[in-house]
């Protein structure tokens, strides 16, 4: 009996480390979202970014914060967004404080050096993503619903 | 996942039509025309406005003196001075400015030019003049470096951009003693030929200067302190310096921000000239605060005309002031004194190149070379309708304070509407009750007489921004 119950305990608690592995993993998401959207910010445009932070933050407007899963991939001019200096940081942080992510793109940022002769310096709140596309697909693959305002 | 496109799709064109949800942005006249906003500022943005108006006095005649029975200069339609009224497209500007490489928001650039009839244009030929362009650094903190031709640190009436000022003509003061002429000789010798008449050696200063600028911003709490130091030429736009003296500008402004308050809703129907495009929320040109400021300008300025006041003179202004928007009420004031060049007007109150009708003269301009003057204003706006501001203004100006027969006295009571059509278009009509005289000469004197004959003036102007 003890040797059965040491092996149920052992699966449980596998099962619970996986469990919590995977939550603290993704925890950024919301588990008790009930809509999740990623937002495209690759437009040169400057009232593009002005525009998508509008949008993100009407969605957690209309459906709350916590039933809404909201992320914002910057890459190719959009990313100029997420520079550290960006006059929108302070919207920017209120929508992390939402729970918003913001995701940044890594080719993009390459580039960007290039040219720079340095790299950018991001927001703090900017997650380094390998390619804002394939983050993107990948988000959706996963049911988000893909926004470019 | 039951994520309903539809309104998402709803919600994304709320969020472009409702994209008002500006930044809390502190904005200040140095921030908006030397910077751009971070990290958002494109390459290239055009820009400009356009402003046609309409003046009209009784046309009086002067009443005394050599040029008796003569058009008054004070009566006539600027810039020309050859009729008491009529229309005039007195500004159309066309500008670019940005940050030429994208990426890097530490480099800016302003460019403007004026298409318009006006002081700017008018002297020194050609119909087109630039009047800013300039290069601004921001690469270190606490001191962002602005060179090239532009608006002077100083008063705010002159500061301000010009198409979001809230009267169709500047107060005495700043119209005498801040809006500077720029002349060859001082005119105190009588001219008997037109061609060597005292006139203006080239456009006004129109407020602006060639040279150097140290400048920011800081926010502490709710109060945002600004600091420029600026050198300069001291020899307005399109002129290099003429005379190896260096003119010194220093500004100072703490503006208490008043949080919670909802934006001054009439500024907002005007677009801001420099972050507006990208934030042209509520807080538009004008938002909630009381602002304090303190400006000093100081330099010399050369006469080189013989036998008229050729030398090096100083010239020195300096003034404190406030503004204070909140709710429906706009309002200001501003005290400064001068010293040293100031502007005369011309001989008898003429037409500069009106024959006097002995016919052994020519007026032309005159330049105290050691006045002192000083001058002040009251201004008052209150929104009636969110579309629909009354205004009203009264300003002073004592001129030569120091040179008794020579003291001019010029008070203005300016009552005034502004209409928003919309965030771009705006109808200004004015009403200027104007009085002059001279305070230390009799009333029967011929300058008295003269002035008695300062007509009030009427003025309409439309402007359109795009």
């Amino acid at each position: 009996m003890t040797s059965i119950k040491l092996k149920a305990f052992a699966v449980y608690a596998v099962l619970f480390i996986s469990l919590f592995g995977f939550a603290t993993s993704s925890m950024a998401e919301k588990v008790f979202a009930e809509h999740k959207v990623v937002l495209q910010i690759s437009d040169p445009n400057p009232f593009k970014q002005k525009l998508v932070l509008n949008v993100a933050h009407n969605i957690l407007k209309y459906y709350g914060p916590d039933l809404v899963d909201v992320e914002i991939v910057a890459f190719g001019p959009g990313l100029r967004l997420l520079f550290k200096n960006n006059v929108y940081k302070t919207r920017i942080q209120s929508l992390v404080d939402s729970g918003v992510r913001f995701s940044a793109c890594s080719n993009t940022i390459k580039n960007m050096t290039k040219k720079l002769g340095h790299a950018p310096a991001l927001n703090p709140n900017a997650v380094r993503v390998d390619a804002g596309v394939v983050r993107i697909l990948k988000l959706t693959k996963e049911g988000y619903t893909l926004i470019k305002p | 996942m039951k994520t309903n496109h539809k309104l998402i799709l709803a919600l994304t064109c709320a969020a472009g039509l409702l994209a008002s949800s500006g930044e809390a942005l502190a904005i200040n006249w140095l921030k908006m025309q030397g910077t751009e906003p971070p990290g958002t500022s494109g390459r290239a943005r055009v820009w400009g406005f356009i402003q046609p108006e309409y003046q009209q006095t009784d046309g009086t005649k002067l009443q005394a003196g050599p040029w008796k029975g003569q058009n008054a200069a004070f009566n006539m339609s600027r810039p020309d001075l050859k009729s008491d009224s009529g229309f005039n497209l007195i500004r159309a500007r066309i500008g670019v400015r940005g940050t030429g490489f994208p990426l890097d928001s530490d480099v800016n650039y302003f460019f403007l030019a004026e298409f318009g009839n006006n002081g700017i244009t008018h002297q020194g030929g050609g119909s087109v003049k630039l009047t800013d362009a300039s290069v601004t650094l921001n690469e270190i903190k606490g001191a962002r470096i602005r060179v090239g031709t532009f608006k002077t640190p100083g008063s705010e009436e002159a500061l301000m951009a010009i198409h979001v000022f809230n009267y169709v003509n500047f107060s005495n003061g700043t119209n005498q003693l801040l809006l500077e002429r720029y002349f060859n000789g001082d005119g105190s010798s009588a001219k008997t030929s037109l061609a060597s008449i005292n006139k203006p050696n080239g456009p006004v200063s129109a407020f602006r200067d060639t040279g150097i600028q140290v400048f920011d911003w800081f926010t502490i709490g709710n109060w945002e302190h600004t600091y420029a130091l600026m050198v300069g030429n001291g020899n307005g736009i399109t002129r290099n310096d003429n005379d190896g003296n260096r003119e010194v500008y220093a500004y100072w402004a703490s503006e208490l921000l008043f949080t919670g308050a909802t934006p001054f809703p009439s500024g907002s129907h005007l677009a801001p000239p420099s972050w507006s495009a990208d934030h042209q929320g509520p807080r538009g040109v004008r938002y909630q605060s009381l602002k304090l400021y303190g400006w000093y300008q100081g330099g010399k300025r050369t006469l080189t005309t013989a036998g008229d006041g050729a030398g090096v003179y100083d010239r020195t202004r300096q003034g404190v002031g406030f503004t204070l928007l909140r709710g429906k009420v706009r309002a200001g004031a501003e005290y400064f004194v001068a010293k040293g060049m100031i502007f005369n007007g011309t001989d008898g109150g003429a037409v500069a190149g009106s024959h006097n009708n002995a016919k052994t003269a020519f007026a032309d301009f005159n330049v105290t070379t050691n006045g002192e003057a000083n001058s002040w204003y009251l201004d008052f706006g209150y929104l009636i309708h969110p579309k629909l501001e009354l205004d009203i203004r009264y300003d002073t100006l004592n001129r030569d304070t120091n040179i008794s027969k020579a003291e001019r006295k010029f008070d203005t009571l300016t009552l005034g509407a502004q209409y928003f059509f919309n965030k771009k278009s705006r109808l200004i009509v004015n009403y200027e009750m104007r009085n002059a005289s001279a305070p230390n000469l009799p009333g029967s004197a011929a300058p008295n007489k003269i002035l008695d004959g300062m007509d009030n003036r009427v003025s309409a102007q439309l402007l359109i921004i795009f």
